[in-house]
């Protein structure tokens, strides 16, 4: 039961941080990214590509924090000057371009095989570097959201003219959000490596990314503390159903296409009934003299 | 070269088919469907049923029919159930919500049917032009391609109906003022892009195989497709998808080893997927010039 416990609080936490790192793109700046599975998938890399290589540990973290937040740049430039669901386009494609990059230089990679990564064997452990992780990221995150700077990319999200004509430059913006988010979820990345000690193509599908989203709109676009606990009541969700299907002795894959159409139900029953999430965001209110 | 032509050709009918149904939903509602492409997969799927139900056991153009009317039927339901309830909503907020009946159908059946492959039994013969080699069944779903266009551009732009929906597009408020019924043309429109889609996704099951994965497989040529041809233009779909698999067809075609280097290299087959991204981000970063130049202008 203990170790129940302690498997699902780290799950949470992985997932917890790729939510953050969504809400303060989607959540607060109002981009829509349907490929967020890809920084994920650069940090676990970059760990795995490491260790096979035989470098230590730190230096696969390094490089992660470094590719991601570069590939974000790559990606936001031809967001420049056009509609959100372009964007959401090309973050689509570049999630499956790395996918399929990743099946097809098995000499790298490994392929549809995947790499093993060296694992972090106390439980204990990995939760605690997990926990880790979450709390830096939820901290960096609550700093961005009362922040002058956060204030300025809710602006930017309800009307992007209107931060232009305050001299700001919506750009800018989004793709200094982006760079911080995609630096967040590849941490996560090289957190999930280190502890499933195994990165396979597999785990990171277009599925996953919305796994994110619907924790993100479960749990509450824009606010921190509302997403960790969308993520926490996903993951929860996910666990149990896996001891649900134990005991009434379904068979696995069954059991896992049911708990993604919950997802998918979750999601859509959201919008139409709770569109600001279980813990919605809070109206804020500054006085500019005092502030 | 003939034979490349032909592929593309045969690949670019496929792809055209559901791609029309995106740009359709596209004009007159303004957001990109993903959960279209599950309305191809779901097609496939209930054409396999009907044709190999025990006791039904449709002949396969007659399953196509009725599991393009199941399909049409289905997305007139998701509509009422779902979208009809969002018209307000922000065109991100739409299309957030589409993936999530995305996930939905996607995992519903795969839950019935399961994830291993299904393969329809189809008998066709080859035929050689030339240097070039296709099947029967290839003529097919060029010819089936082309009738359904035809049709789709007659109805569109000689029916009363057609121009309707038109007009919707171009401008809904307007549309409605003037007396058009904009809800039921919207449903009509959920319909035509649902049955095309089974049609389309049908088509793809018959010539290779059946599995609930293959949305992955079509998503991303699809979406260029409709890209290239500018999202909201309904023929620019289809020849976006010519354009498309042209390209993809032509790429891995050309013997660019010889070219450059002297010794033959091709770009290996599996990277045909590239090349619809690589056509995607292209368009967009040549459009989003344009459209800034026009609106300096």
């Amino acid at each position: 039961m203990l170790d129940f416990a302690v498997y699902s609080i780290t799950i949470i936490a992985v997932w917890s941080i790729l939510a953050l790192s969504l809400n303060i793109q989607f959540g607060m700046t109002g981009l829509v990214n349907f490929g967020q599975i890809l920084p994920f998938a650069l940090g676990a890399y970059a760990a795995g590509i490491a260790a096979s290589l035989g470098y230590p540990w730190w230096i696969g973290a390094l490089a992660g924090l470094i590719a991601a937040p570069l590939i974000a740049l790559l990606v936001i430039m031809p967001a420049q000057r056009l509609a959100q669901d372009y964007w959401a386009l090309i973050t689509l494609g570049a999630a499956e371009i790395f996918r399929l990059t990743v099946l097809n230089t098995p000499a790298l990679t490994g392929g549809a095989d995947g790499l093993i990564v060296p694992r972090i064997i106390d439980p204990v452990l990995a939760m605690t570097v997990a926990v880790a992780v979450l709390i830096v990221t939820f901290l960096l995150a609550q700093r961005i959201s009362s922040s002058p700077y956060g204030r300025m990319l809710r602006v930017v999200r309800e009307d992007e003219i209107l931060a232009s004509t305050l001299g700001r430059s919506p750009i800018r913006y989004q793709a200094s959000v982006s760079v911080i988010a995609w630096m967040m979820a590849a941490a996560a990345g090289v957190t999930y490596a280190h502890i499933t000690g195994y990165v396979a193509p597999s785990s990171f599908t277009v599925t996953e990314t919305f796994i994110i989203w619907t924790a993100v709109i479960l749990g509450g676009p824009g606010r921190n503390i509302g997403v960790i606990f969308g993520a926490a009541i996903i993951q929860l969700l996910g666990v149990s159903s896996r001891f649900i299907a134990q005991w009434i002795d379904l068979p696995p894959d069954l059991i896992a296409n049911l708990r993604l159409a919950s997802f998918g139900l979750v999601l859509v029953l959201m919008f139409l009934y709770r569109p600001q999430g279980l813990i919605p965001e809070a109206k804020q209110v500054h006085d500019a003299e005092r502030d | 070269m003939i034979q490349v032509l032909v592929n593309s050709v045969v690949y670019a009918s496929e792809i055209a088919i559901i791609a029309v149904g995106v740009s359709l939903c596209y004009s007159i509602l303004r957001f990109a469907n993903f959960a279209h492409i599950q309305f191809a997969v779901v097609g496939g799927y209930l054409t396999y049923s009907f044709a190999t139900i025990p006791g039904l056991a449709l002949p396969l153009p007659l399953a196509m029919l009725a599991s393009a009317v199941m399909t049409g039927l289905m997305a007139i339901l998701i509509d009422i159930l779902v979208f009809s309830r969002l018209r307000n909503t922000s065109a991100e907020g739409k299309m957030i919500v589409s993936w999530g009946v995305a996930l939905f159908i996607r995992s519903i059946v795969a839950a019935i049917y399961g994830g291993s492959a299904r393969v329809f039994d189809v008998p066709s013969s080859t035929i050689v032009v030339g240097d070039a080699v296709f099947t029967t069944l290839d003529v097919i779903i060029a010819c089936a391609t082309l009738v359904l266009m035809v049709a789709l551009h007659l109805f569109l732009y000689r029916t009363r109906i057609g121009s309707g929906l038109r007009a919707l597009a171009s401008n809904q408020e307007l549309a409605v003022t003037r007396g058009i019924p904009g809800d039921r043309l919207i449903r009509l429109m959920w319909f035509l892009s649902g049955s095309l889609a089974a049609i389309g996704g049908s088509l793809i099951a018959i010539q290779t195989r059946l599995q609930p994965s293959m949305d992955l497989v079509i998503m991303l040529p699809i979406f260029a497709a409709v890209t290239i041809g500018g999202l909201s233009n309904v023929f620019g779909a289809v020849v976006g998808a010519l354009i498309l698999s042209l390209a993809q067809n032509f790429l891995i075609w050309i013997d660019f080893g010889t070219l450059f280097f002297g010794d033959p290299w091709h770009i290996p087959t599996k990277f045909r997927d590239y090349v619809a991204v690589l056509a995607l981000v292209l368009v967009l970063l040549l459009r989003s010039r344009s459209s800034a130049a026009a609106a300096k202008r």
